[in-house]
């Protein structure tokens, strides 16, 4: 798992990977020469990985200010024969949708790769979109990798196809695949060195139905490919009768799950690496043998909808298939059908149920005793900013400024760390919540509301990379059209939540050559709207400064600076802070733990023994608001520096 | 003792916080904008010194007069005192100064003769009040001027306490100064005045009513230039700005008067060591009333060091006072809104309210 594999030239090794770092492998080994992502869990690390290499393999990697501009920078490397990768989550494909439907119709040169990262089970996104659907509707290839070799192989395989098609092709990963670790069997790396050429009368065009056409006949000869892929394989007896589909990692599930049950040598899966356009001739000629097929896939019935139409549409020669999957709740997890991710234990209950084998979950009693041990022990994990964010302050300031201004005033929030304040964490503050920069928009929705007799005072908060990302055409609207609302932007100087990557408003690039930074405060006064900046570390201020903005009109913005606590701390040695016992009144009134009660600041616990708070140095980083907020000043912070 | 929760329905979401900043800083729970008290976040506990020591709930007229001076009062109208007087600085008169600048030269000479570590005042101008903690006579002399807002200074009294401040002394409206009476006298749920002791000095303001921070929008919209002072005699509202005096009548500012100002007894800083407002005749000269022996002790040190010009308050003058304190006690009395004992009004009991209806009945309207 280290940066040194993934550069590692020598073929026929095997390296341990994670599934982003393999992805990064395979285009190396593709000879990428440009790639572009922002930043997005499952996906993030994979232009982290090829930035460090950039100097090394001759590429270009830039984090670019949102999706869209990374699949158009990306493209435009394309359309002078390099090949590209652009890098996103799949919100991400949401915010690339527009450019991505007209790139999939003007097609592309050097081959071009779209990694999308989809989260079933939403473990690190807001939802558990599958991306597949959309890419569908783009009329775009999809390739889905089963394991972390595979991750390598079909990204490498989805560039020559893209070349060949002179279509982009998107490389659907998910998280169990992008964040799991594995020896990779490596391939050759490819030599870089393709000279961009775009030359006067090149076009690259959407325009005219006639490309329409095109685009369809491409897509017919990605499906002949597909049939004869090595990116699809068949595990099982020959003229299987019961036949298990399978995409992504669920393939592996698959496997397990037959196992378990014990019907290896009856049951034939079908692994499909490429689930759009699908290879029909195929999955034809195991349909034509089998009675039942069970489809094993997340998140939504993607492949099941489109076989079933398949095979209704080859109903002479398939015959009478029954099908169990989503459709009909055969295949689900605890939430239901289609809901959440699958596993090995999920799919063979599943299976069980289907063909009535036997299945009891398997008892693991190494692990059974330590569960009865922890079990009434172990506090529940409440998602909870990291010890000493500047956000916990910055919402402690506005939840206190919207009480003092007592006008029940409201506040919406969007992507980032921040949208923990829909969370105890956060005190709940965030009534909205949605996309990247969706409650500038909102806001200025709401800023224009008084003519209705809608007098509630409105704040949006907006991280600084969202800020880049997606709120600046929302902030020009809302300057244009005198809306009123307060922006806060919560600016912690990185893209913290996806691991500290830069964007504009820093000094370095993606590849840490200097960057011409673009300050916030320039933007906002180029746009014409008031702001004022504050250190959310001193409350008080922080307080007073929300509180005077909250009774202004107009648009206005509060920029709350503050470095992330975990960068700020990263290499250093922290402050430390501790409890001086004597002063602690406690539960008393005056105070009745408010520190690890109502502050709470995972680094602020009660000791129960002793009555008195406690910071548990392990966790604490030593920014000492605390201690600013203790009534009784009995907080210590011993400064390093 | 009720606690937080209580002190935010009965008194602040009932309008009735006079904003004296007593209840604020008090925990992290309870914080103040410009003169607007709220509690910003439940602490969960049943019994607060927050309600304990509001000067909105639990008082006894009579109870509060054993408490601080030992007696019941014989004057209904004005409250336990021993002497009554006109007087005005002699030196040092701190500009900006409200009528004789008694009250700055006092808490000016407290501060010297060390009486107090440091005084509670309310700084700034009219239209910008805030609290000062002053450790100076210069810093006290600087808040010179009346503010007609409710200010919760007090706020500032609570921090000092907190960062150690030993026998402080406060300059304030009369709910200001019960309610810090209220933390010295009553058994209190938390420690936060248990090491302060008593103050070193109370020195209590006339007040009729404050006004509600809207009279600032009020105030803008009328004058537009710089106010350099403002003052509400019998005649109505003056304010001298640089262009010139505007004049109101009393009707105008009714408006803006706190809700909690209607039903309150006390418009002389019944339990101040020493109490100071204007003369009603005389804008050269103030009106004091010395109470406790402390009281007593600081105008006589002011005279005999030179502080003050000390004179009898004139006999023919007395009676309109005290009609004036009357007339407010007996108008809250009558009212509906007065429940005696509930948050807002205080107590007086049967022997008291017998004696001041004959005293009032005894003056000539």
């Amino acid at each position: 798992m280290t940066i040194m594999g993934v550069c590692c030239d020598k073929p026929g090794v095997k390296v341990a990977l994670t599934g982003n770092e393999s992805i990064a492998r395979g285009a190396l080994e593709a000879g990428v020469g440009y790639a572009s992502s922002y930043p997005g869990s499952p996906t993030a690390e994979v232009l982290g990985t090829l930035a460090k290499l950039a100097r090394q393999f001759n590429l270009y990697a830039e984090w670019s200010i949102n999706e869209k501009v990374a699949m158009e920078v990306a493209a435009a490397a394309s359309f002078t024969g390099l090949r590209s990768l652009v890098i996103m989550k799949a919100d991400g494909l949401n915010v690339a949708l527009d450019f991505a439907s007209a790139l999939a119709i003007s097609g592309c040169r050097g081959g071009m790769v779209i990694v999308v990262g989809d989260d079933p089970g939403a473990h690190s996104s807001v939802r558990e979109e599958d991306s597949r659907n959309l890419c569908k509707a783009l009329h775009l290839p999809v390739l889905e990798p089963a394991s972390v070799q595979e991750a390598k192989d079909v990204t490498r395989e989805a560039f020559s196809l893209s070349e060949s098609l002179q279509l982009p092709v998107v490389v659907r990963c998910v998280t169990r695949v992008c964040h799991a670790s594995g020896d990779v069997l490596l391939g050759e790396l490819a030599p870089a060195g393709r000279r961009p050429a775009f030359n006067q009368g090149d076009r690259v065009i959407t325009f005219s139905i006639k490309l329409h056409a095109l685009q369809e006949q491409k897509l017919a000869r990605a499906s002949d490919w597909a049939g004869n892929s090595r990116l699809n394989s068949y595990h099982g007896p020959g003229d299987a009768g019961r036949l298990v589909i399978a995409s992504g990692p669920c393939y592996m599930y698959a496997l397990e799950a037959l196992e378990m049950l014990g019907l290896s040598e009856q049951v034939g899966v079908l692994k499909l690496g490429v689930t759009w356009p699908l290879p029909e001739k195929l999955l034809l000629s195991y349909l034509k043998t089998a009675a039942e097929v069970v489809f094993a896939e997340e998140v939504e019935p993607f492949v099941e909808d489109n076989v079933m139409a398949l095979a209704a549409r080859h109903w002479d020669e398939v015959g009478k298939i029954k099908f169990y999957g989503k459709r009909n709740g055969q295949v689900a997890g605890p939430n239901g059908p289609g809901i959440g991710e699958l596993d090995p234990d999920v799919l063979a209950q599943s299976l069980s149920a289907i063909w009535g084998t036997p299945y009891t979950k398997p008892a693991l009693p190494a692990h059974q005793e330590i569960f009865d041990l922890l079990g009434t022990k172990m506090p529940d994990r409440e998602l909870a900013l990291c010890a000493g964010c500047p956000h916990r302050a910055s919402f402690w300031s506005i939840r206190t400024a919207l009480e003092l201004d007592g006008r029940g005033g409201i506040v919406l929030g969007d992507i980032g760390c921040y949208t923990l304040g829909i969370a105890r964490t956060g005190y709940y503050l965030l009534q909205t919540m949605h996309c990247m920069g969706a409650g500038v928009g909102i806001a200025s929705g709401l800023g224009k509301l008084d003519c209705f007799g809608f007098d509630k005072p409105v704040i949006t908060v907006v991280g600084d990379s969202t800020f880049y990302h997606a709120a600046l055409p929302a902030l020009v609207n809302a300057r244009y059209h005198r809306a009123s609302f307060m922006c806060v932007v919560l600016d912690n100087e990185t893209t913290a939540m996806t691991g500290h990557q830069p964007h504009p408003g820093r000094e370095t690039t993606a590849t840490g050559e200097p960057a011409d930074t673009v300050p916030m405060e320039e933007i906002i006064r180029g746009i014409g709207i008031p702001y004022a900046v504050q250190d959310p570390y001193d409350v008080e201020a922080a307080i007073e400064a929300v509180y005077r903005m909250l009774q202004q009109q107009g648009p206005r913005v509060l920029i709350l600076r503050r470095a992330c606590a975990l960068a700020a701390v990263k290499g250093k040695q922290k402050n430390r802070v501790y409890v001086d016992p004597e002063k602690c009144i406690g539960d008393s009134c005056g105070c009745s733990r408010f520190c690890s009660k109502v502050f709470a600041c995972p680094a602020n616990i009660w000791d129960a023994e002793s009555g008195k708070a406690r910071i548990d140095e392990a966790v604490c980083n030593g920014c000492g608001v605390c201690a600013t907020l203790c009534p009784q000043q009995a907080i210590v912070v011993e400064r390093t520096v | 003792m009720p606690g937080q929760k209580d002190l935010k329905n009965d008194v602040l979401d009932q309008d009735l916080c006079s904003a004296c900043g007593m209840c604020v800083g008090l925990c992290p729970y309870i914080k103040t904008a410009r003169d607007r008290v709220r509690v910003i976040y439940p602490c969960g506990l049943a019994e607060g010194t927050c309600y304990s020591i509001c000067p909105k709930t639990g008082v006894d007229v009579r109870a509060m007069d054993l408490a601080v001076f030992g007696r019941e009062r014989e004057d209904q109208a004005l409250g336990v005192m021993q002497g009554i007087y006109i007087a005005r600085a002699v030196q040092d008169r701190a500009s900006g100064a409200q009528y004789g600048g008694v009250a700055s030269a006092l808490a000016a000479l407290a501060l010297e003769q060390g009486m107090v570590s440091a005084m509670v005042l309310t700084g700034g101008d009219v239209l910008n009040p805030y609290p000062v903690l002053a450790r100076s006579a210069d810093e006290a002399r600087a808040c010179a001027g009346s503010k007609y807002t409710g200010v919760p200074t007090l706020e500032i009294l609570n921090r000092a306490i907190r960062e150690g401040l030993d026998h402080p002394g406060v300059v304030g409206r009369p709910c200001q100064v019960l309610a810090a009476r209220k933390a010295e006298h009553s058994p209190l749920p938390g420690t936060q005045f248990n090491q302060a002791g008593s103050f070193g000095l109370v020195l209590g303001l006339f007040c009729f009513w404050a006004l509600d921070p809207k009279f600032y929008q009020f105030l803008t919209n009328k004058v537009k230039d710089k106010i350099i002072k403002m003052d509400i005699p019998v005649e109505g509202p003056v304010i001298e700005a640089e262009s010139g005096t505007y004049r109101w009548q009393v009707e105008d500012l009714r408006p803006y008067i706190k809700k909690s100002c209607n039903l309150c007894l006390d418009s002389t800083s019944e339990w101040a060591d020493i109490a100071v407002g204007s003369t009603e005749y005389d804008p050269a000269w103030n009106t004091v009333l010395a109470r406790s022996d402390k009281g007593r002790e600081l105008l006589d040190l002011a005279l005999r060091l030179n502080v003050l010009e000390v004179g009898e308050y004139p006999a023919e003058r007395f009676p309109l006072l005290r009609r004036a304190a009357l007339n407010k006690k007996m108008r809250v009395l009558k009212m509906q809104e007065y429940q005696p004992g509930r948050p807002g009004c205080p107590v007086v009991p049967p022997e008291y309210q017998k004696q001041l209806e004959e005293q009032w009945g005894g003056i000539g309207q």
